[in-house]
Parts: C-alpha cells; structure tokens; sequence
C-alpha cells in the first residue's frame, strides 16, 4: 500500500520538483571548490547548549534539501559538528519549521502513528513534515528528552523538543552522527542533507598518534531526486557534490608530506563506500584508527576501508609530495541483483600546497598535554572476555510482489514469523540489563543490508562462520548480498553487550538501508531493567 | 449386394474421415502460431503488443507490432496478466491492458488490428502495478490496482468488449487485487497481503462467495499468493507466493468455494509468483522471479499434491540484460507444452525459451542454444500469452 503511494508520490514530486520553494536552507558549496569543515559548535564548562530549526527546500536541480540550521551572526549555517567531552551534557534544542505545504504532493503520504500511542514531545502522526533526531551510536539512554526514536516527535510549527542528554563519563571518544529517525520518512530527510558530525573528543588520549595532527571532518551524504527510484543520484562531501565528471571534483587542501587526521561519516541513506586514498592513481595505506565511533584496540593500516551506510571511520591520511596527484575515492560496491548499484566516485581531489592551512580545520592538542585513557576504561572494555548468556539467530530476507513493489523487506528473529515493523508492535526480542549475548545474523536477500543496533556498539566475532582477525567494535555492519541457492547464506557473529543499566528500555535495531527501515526492516528489543 | 453395399460404407466413411483429417491439418496449418507480449513501457511512451511466431523449432521469429498508444508502465506486479487470448469458436482475439490508462484492447488475431477497446469507470487504473486479466468466452475480467476494483466487461463479436461494471474489493490486511483466475463460475483473487477470496461470476459480475481468508503459508511463515492458476476441472487452485523461497498453496476449490490452502515447497528457488500448468496437468511451471531460473514441479491432478520436479539453469543474460522473470506461455496447446517461455525484464527485454522433457517421473528444463528471443518494444515485458492456447 504504501509503495503505491511512494510511486504516485514520485511522480508528483517529479512534477513539483520545478517549483519554487522558498529558500529556507543555506546555499550549498559550489562544485570544485575547496572543501570547508562545518562550523564546530565546543561544550562549555561542561555544556554544549545549541538550537538547530529543521528546514526544507528544493534547489534549481530539483533536489529536496532539508537542512538542520543554526543561526550565527552571518547568517544561518547547516548541520553544525557538536563536540563534547566524556561526562559532558548535550542540550539541545529542536525545532520544526518545514513548511510543508510549499512542497506540493509531500504530504501525501500515510501519516504513521507513533508507537503505542506513547507521547514524547508534540503529538499527532508522524508525517513528512514531522521530525525528531537519532544520536547514531551514543550508549546512552533509549528515553525521552535523550535517544529514543519510538515515541519522540517535533511537529512543525510547534515551540520545539529539548533533548538533554548525558555523554557517559566513560563514552569512548570518535566520531557520532545526529539524523532525523521519523519511522516512515527517515530517508527523505537524510536524503535531503539533515545529518551532522557529533564528536566526543579524546581520541588522542588513546591513540596518541592523531595528536598535533590537523582534524578534518567530512561528512559524506548522498541526494537523489526520488530516494526511492533507482537512479542517477550525487554523493557530496560536506555539502559539495562530488560527481566526477559531470562536475569538478570537491577540494582537500593539504601541505606536502602532511599527515592528517580525517573523520569520515558515511551519512548517505544507502551508499556502501570502500574508501581508498589514492597517489598517482595507486592505493595508498592509511592508519586506521576508529571505526563507528570507537577507537580500535590497535591502530592498523588498510589500504581500503568499507563504510556501510551510517558507518565511520577514523584514519590518518599523508599526503604525496609536490606534484604528485592524490585522490579520495569510493570504489564501486555490488550490492547484489536486487540492489541499487554503487558506483565508483572521486569523492575529493587532493591540492597538495604550501598554502593548505587556509582550509579550517582543527588541530588536535599534542599528545604530551594530555593523559592516556586505556581502552578497557571505556564502554565495552574487555567485553571479549565476557561470557555470552544468550545465542540468537536473527535473518534478512526480502518479497517481491513485483517490479515497483509490494517489497516486504523483513529483519525476523529465526521461527518468528517474518513481519514488518509496526509502531505498536510489541519487543520481538526481551533482554535484561546485565545480559551479554551473541547475536548471529545471515542475510537471505538478494541485496547487502547494514545492520544497525540503537543504544550499543557490538563486538565482531565472525563473518562467514570465521573468526575476525580484529575483533572491532562497531554499532554497523555490512553484510553481503545472497548469491541465491545452492551457495551459503553471509553472515555475520556480534557480542551485545547489555550491561549498561542506563541502556534499560525498549529501542530499535533495523537495515541502515533507509528505505529498509521506513519500509519496516526493523523492529524493537526491550532491555528490563535488573 | 450387402457386402457391396458395406463396402462402400467403409469406403465412403474412410473417405469422409480422410477428408475431415485433412481439413483438420488444412485448418491447423492455416492457424497462426504466436507467442504475444504486452509491451509494458513508461507511459511517455507509445505501447504495443508484439507478435512472434513460434518456428516448428520452438524458436521465435517477430511477426509484427500493433500499437496499442500509450499508457503503459514498464513494471509492476508479477502476478497481474496483462494479456490474456481468446480462442472461442469464430473468436480469436488478444486482449491487453494499459496500466496507466486503465484502457483494455482487444486485437483480432487474424488482422493484428486493434479492434475494441474499453474503460472501466473513472479511478480504474493499474498506474503503479498494471491492470491484471481473466477471461471466458462472455466476460473479460481486469484487476485495477489503483483502485482495487475488478472490472466486469462483456466479450463482444470481433473482439469487442464492454463496460458492464465494477466492484472494489480488498484483502484481509489492506492489500489490493494482484492475481486473479477464472474457471466455470468461479474467479478467485489473490491481494498481495497474504489473503485470497473467490467470486461467484455466474451473473458476469463477481459476487464473493465470502470464503475471504489468509492463506496457510501465509499465516505460518508470511509468504503471500499472487499468481493463480486453476486445473481443468475445476477442482484446484493453485497459488504460486511471493516468497524469500518457492512456496506454492493448493485450495480444494470443487465446492464452489475456496478451502484452506495446502502448502508445498516443491525444492529451490527464490520467488514464485508465477505459476502455469501444463496442459496435461502433470507439471507446474513456475517462475522463480528473483532467481533467474524456472522451476517445474510434478502435480497430481487426482489429489492436488504437488512434488519436487526440476529446474532450469540460471537464464542467459540474469542480472547483466535483465532482473526479474515473470509470466510464461506455452508452446504446444497439449501435452507438456513442449517448450516453456517466460517474460524477462529488462530495457529491452527478452523472452526465454526453455524445452521441457519430462518421463519416467523425471523432468528436465534446458535453455535453447539460440534464446533468449529479443523484445525490443518492450521496457519492462512481464505478460506473454501464446495462440492458440491451452483449453482451459
């Protein structure tokens, strides 16, 4: 039913596209110029206070733009980075002013109600115009005014939503994102830009190899003109689009021989991007030091990272000396017969000069200043050495009705009935704070999914039935398409980790697919309280 | 003298049988042979049905293309036939509908001219996932997905119909009307939401036998029927799934009414939403949609059980020329059908042929060296019906 709606709803967006719609969103870069950092909002005495206002536009392309803007004294600015400390508070404040009614057949689509008739914030059914944030891969709490999903809605024109959360003193320092999370209408906002860098500093007192290096952050989105049509789409770094050739590529100024430490968020709505750093058209190794947020046990290098959607990666990156061409590429990544391809893209051409430093960025404080923290203080520590109370075998699988749909894209706990999510369907996993266990999921799709878990990071264990070499903690993870009968299934063998009573309550995991996850490949696990 | 006289009975009556074989061989060498697409294309632009003609070697030759004007889609569900043929007396005619439009044509085989053509009522369109059809030789049935009506149009002389009417209809969880298939009075239909229900069609228009249900396979493992066929007498139906696997439901349905369904998983496979008995009813075709393969499995008409038979290989040109596979036609009218082909979506798309062999309890389906035959009016082909067809 509501794929129908979707294909009708394309058409007249398709129609509308054209239209003005005020400009309520900043403008965005040019093409082929020099990638800035987005503007770094710092806590204060152990606060960080920030308003962001949800907008919408379409731009001359046609290309919907919803924009998470915060106001300066020149002017608006979008999808601010919040950097926090350990034991810092977030309080931020969010309103909705996505003038709907601009945006022509949008508000077509099925309203959803919210889960449970349960209200946090402003009432009514999740629509278009409606949204709330997902701290993506904060440990903290699933509650309202904090990072649930469930119940939490900002309605437009409404005073606004406060969220009011807690950086755990012992939340491992990386890089987190902050997204819209409105069931149903997830990817259209992300797709239209709403996505921002969320940092908890301290990585240089665990990896004391970043410190005196120049941060950059980029945050890498992806815009189609219908996020649910197959199609031609754009990935933009930081707002600029990097769609080589049609375009020229975006600008990362660096000196030469420069070594630099870049935070890379991959907040497209479906793109898996292995990251290379090219010299001279060869991939190059780059020290990897964080993945989703979490510092890795032991720095390494890799010449190639995969970045499922919603995935970071945190790595130290040299430049070549004068004259030599570098490149920051995503290669091309199959998804599978049923999955959208993923092309190959020059996300950014390196301008290796003696001038960089115009470019901001920051530079992280050297190391001698600052204490060590070990690894085993931070969440997770030591959860290898945990003994699993529980094993669960949970699949991926897909229906296709036809060529535009019915799609039911399904996440279902093995001998559950395969469903798609609802909001007032009831936990289909039931846990207890204290309980560690190890999840084994296998995707029986023709097509990768990402699986995505609210509220903790999981520890790898196995792919395909096999150790990990490097048992990283990750709050996503890819996991490949089904070659069809007569191969295996792929999977995947993830620790969760529940102790944490602050993590006590009911919150989601699903496909970080996000039309997956609008089309119900998600569904809750309610964590009791001990 | 009588045994003059029987003489030349026999001599008479072995003359008139050898005149009468003769005219049947005169009659079926003048009968065209096809193999039709309906040519599923965005509706910007112009659609069409093509005509193939089916070579003594199974192979397909195009014949010609009737424009049809434009309304198509190029996709949809699987489970709606958009084509359907019949072959009724003096009346040889193919009738295809337009997704966007809702229009239904009817072209006279002989002439390949479009010949009538018809609405349903003002919301009557399938612009999302296409306008299914089933019919007999005094109604012609279409499954509107936009509206989720099933429209009632009289069959008249030289492939003309008419707007008799319409009733909307729904599945148990809000589904609209996907497959439908039609056998004596009754027409059963499939919603794509896991629910079936059958009409009573004795007056023309369907009335429900209200035996509306969801489906066994559905209830236990959340599959749902789509694409239906029913056996020559009228005992079965039979359900192909839309499904991770191959699940395929039987329903007694000689009451008059639909029964619970029995569920079977007649071996691999990815996706069944499409299913076609051979003409003896020995085997059942089935489109494994998301595999690139067909799937045939033994079926007992006595009983309605289904077993594991066998499978194609993996279609030539899967995933680089074409995505999905939908509706299948038969060769031959009799028999196994002899060869199977089956709709492959692509930009163009293509038509498989795939012989069939089946003896001893065994079956085999091989790829023809020379397939797949191009479709190159098509966008997005998933309906194909063949002239003459089966008899039921």
């Amino acid at each position: 039913m509501r794929a129908a709606s979707r294909c009708l709803l394309a058409i007249m967006v398709c129609g509308i596209s054209f239209l003005s719609v005020a400009a309520q969103c900043p403008k965005r870069p040019d093409p082929g110029t020099v990638v800035q950092d987005a503007l770094s909002l710092h806590s204060v005495n152990g606060v960080l206070n920030a308003e962001l206002t949800m907008r919408h536009s379409v731009d001359v392309g046609g290309f919907n733009h919803y924009c998470y803007n915060y106001q300066t004294s020149k002017g608006d600015v979008e999808a601010p980075t919040l950097r926090l400390s350990q034991g810092d508070r977030l309080v931020l404040d969010v309103k909705d002013r996505i003038e709907s009614d601009d945006a022509g057949g949008m508000e077509q689509m099925d309203p959803i109600s919210t889960s449970s008739g349960k209200v946090c914030g402003d009432s009514g059914k999740m629509m278009l115009s409606s949204t709330n944030v997902h701290f993506h891969g904060l440990n903290v709490p699933p509650t309202c005014h904090q990072d649930d999903v469930l119940t939490t809605l900002i309605q437009p024109n409404t005073p606004g939503f406060q969220f009011n959360i807690q950086i755990p003193k012992n939340e491992p320092p990386g890089l987190y994102w902050y997204h819209p999370h409105v069931h149903g209408f997830t990817e259209f906002q992300v797709n239209g830009g709403a996505a921002g860098a969320l940092i908890v500093e301290g990585m240089d007192k665990i990896h004391p190899e970043v410190a005196g290096l120049t941060e950059r952050v980029f945050v890498v989105r992806q815009q189609y003109l219908v996020p649910w049509v197959p199609g031609p789409y754009q990935l933009t770094v930081n707002y600029e689009v990097a769609d080589s050739p049609s375009f020229p590529p975006p600008v990362i100024k660096m000196k030469p021989n420069e070594k630099q430490f870049w935070r890379v968020a991959n907040a497209t709505i479906q793109d898996f991007m292995p990251l290379q750093f090219w010299i001279n058209g060869k991939p190059q190794q780059v020290q990897l030091i964080a993945l989703d947020g979490y510092p890795l046990a032991k720095p390494r290098f890799e010449d190639t990272i995969l970045v499922p959607p919603a995935g970071r990666a945190e790595f130290i990156v040299q430049a070549p000396s004068q004259n030599n061409e570098a490149t920051f590429m995503s290669l091309g990544y199959s998804t599978g017969p049923t999955g959208n391809p993923d092309l190959e893209q020059e996300l950014a051409k390196i301008d290796v000069s003696q001038d960089a430093e115009e470019a901001p960025a920051k530079e992280i404080k050297a190391a001698e200043a600052t204490p060590r923290l070990s690894m085993k203080s931070i969440k997770f520590g030591g959860l290898s050495e945990q003994n699993p109370t529980t094993l669960r075998k949970l699949y991926f699988s897909e229906e296709f009705g036809g060529t535009n749909g019915p799609i039911q894209f399904y996440i279902t706990v093995d001998g559950q009935k395969p469903v798609v999510f609802e909001g007032n369907e009831k936990p289909v996993i039931t846990t207890h704070v204290g309980a560690v266990e190890d999840w084994y999921v296998e995707n029986r799709a023709l097509e990768t999914h990402a699986f995505h878990i609210h509220q903790i990071h999981f520890e790898m264990l196995e792919v395909d039935g096999k150790p990990v070499k490097n048992q990283d903690l990750r709050d996503t993870i890819e996991i490949p398409f089904w070659e069809g009968p007569g191969h295996p299934y792929h999977s995947v063998k993830m620790r969760m980790d529940f102790r944490d009573p602050t993590i006590a309550g009911t919150f989601v995991f699903h496909c970080h697919i996000l039309l997956h996850e609008d089309l119900g490949m998600m569904h809750k696990i309610l964590v009791l309280p001990k | 003298m009588t045994t003059s006289l029987e003489f030349s009975l026999v001599r008479l009556t072995a003359l008139l049988i050898c005149l009468c074989v003769a005219c049947g061989f005169a009659v079926g060498a003048d009968q065209p042979h096809y193999v039709v697409t309906n040519d599923d294309v965005s509706s910007i632009l112009p659609s069409s049905l093509t005509f193939y003609t089916v070579e003594a070697s199974g192979l397909l030759t195009m014949k010609g293309k009737v424009s049809t004007g434009t309304g198509g889609i190029g996709g949809g569900y699987f489970a709606a036939n958009r084509l359907n043929v019949l072959h009724s007396g003096n009346a040889d005619c193919v009738y295809a509908s337009q997704a966007a439009t809702g229009e239904i044509e009817g072209i006279t085989v002989k002439t390949l001219k479009v010949s009538g053509h018809a609405n349903g009522s003002k919301k009557d369109t399938g612009a999302s996932n296409g306008v299914g059809l089933a019919m007999n030789a005094q109604h012609l049935y279409a499954s509107f997905t936009d509206s989720s009506n099933i429209g009632t149009f009289r069959v008249l002389q030289g492939c003309k119909i008419s707007f008799v009417g319409d009733i909307t209809v729904g599945g148990m969880q809000g589904g609209v009307i996907d497959g439908m298939a039609i056998h004596g009075d009754i027409l059963v239909a499939t919603y794509g939401d896991g629910s079936i229900e059958s009409f009573n069609i004795s007056g023309g228009v369907p009335v429900s036998n209200g035996d509306k249900q969801n489906s066994t396979a559905f209830r236990h493992s959340g599959s749902y029927p789509s694409g239906i066929d029913i056996t020559k007498d009228g005992h079965f139906a039979i359900f192909g799934d839309t499904s991770t696997t191959t699940v395929i439901e039987v329903s007694d349905i000689s009451s008059g009414k639909l029964t619970p369904t029995v569920v079977y998983r007649p071996g691999k496979g990815i996706n069944s939403s499409n299913v076609l008995l051979s003409p003896d009813e020995t085997l059942l075709y089935i489109s494994n949609n998301q595999w690139g393969r067909i799937s045939a499995a033994f079926f007992d008409k006595s009983s309605g059980k289904i077993s594991e038979g066998c499978f194609s290989g993996v279609l030539k040109g899967y995933v680089t020329d074409w995505s999905y596979l939908a509706s299948m036609a038969l060769r031959e009218p009799t028999g196994t059908g002899g060869v199977v082909y089956v709709a492959e979506f692509g930009a163009p798309s293509s038509i498989a042929e795939i012989a069939v062999k089946s003896a001893g309890g065994k079956c085999t389906l091989t790829e023809s060296s020379k397939s797949p035959a191009a479709d190159p009016n098509s966008q997005g082909l998933l309906s194909i019906g063949a002239f003459p067809p089966r008899s039921f």
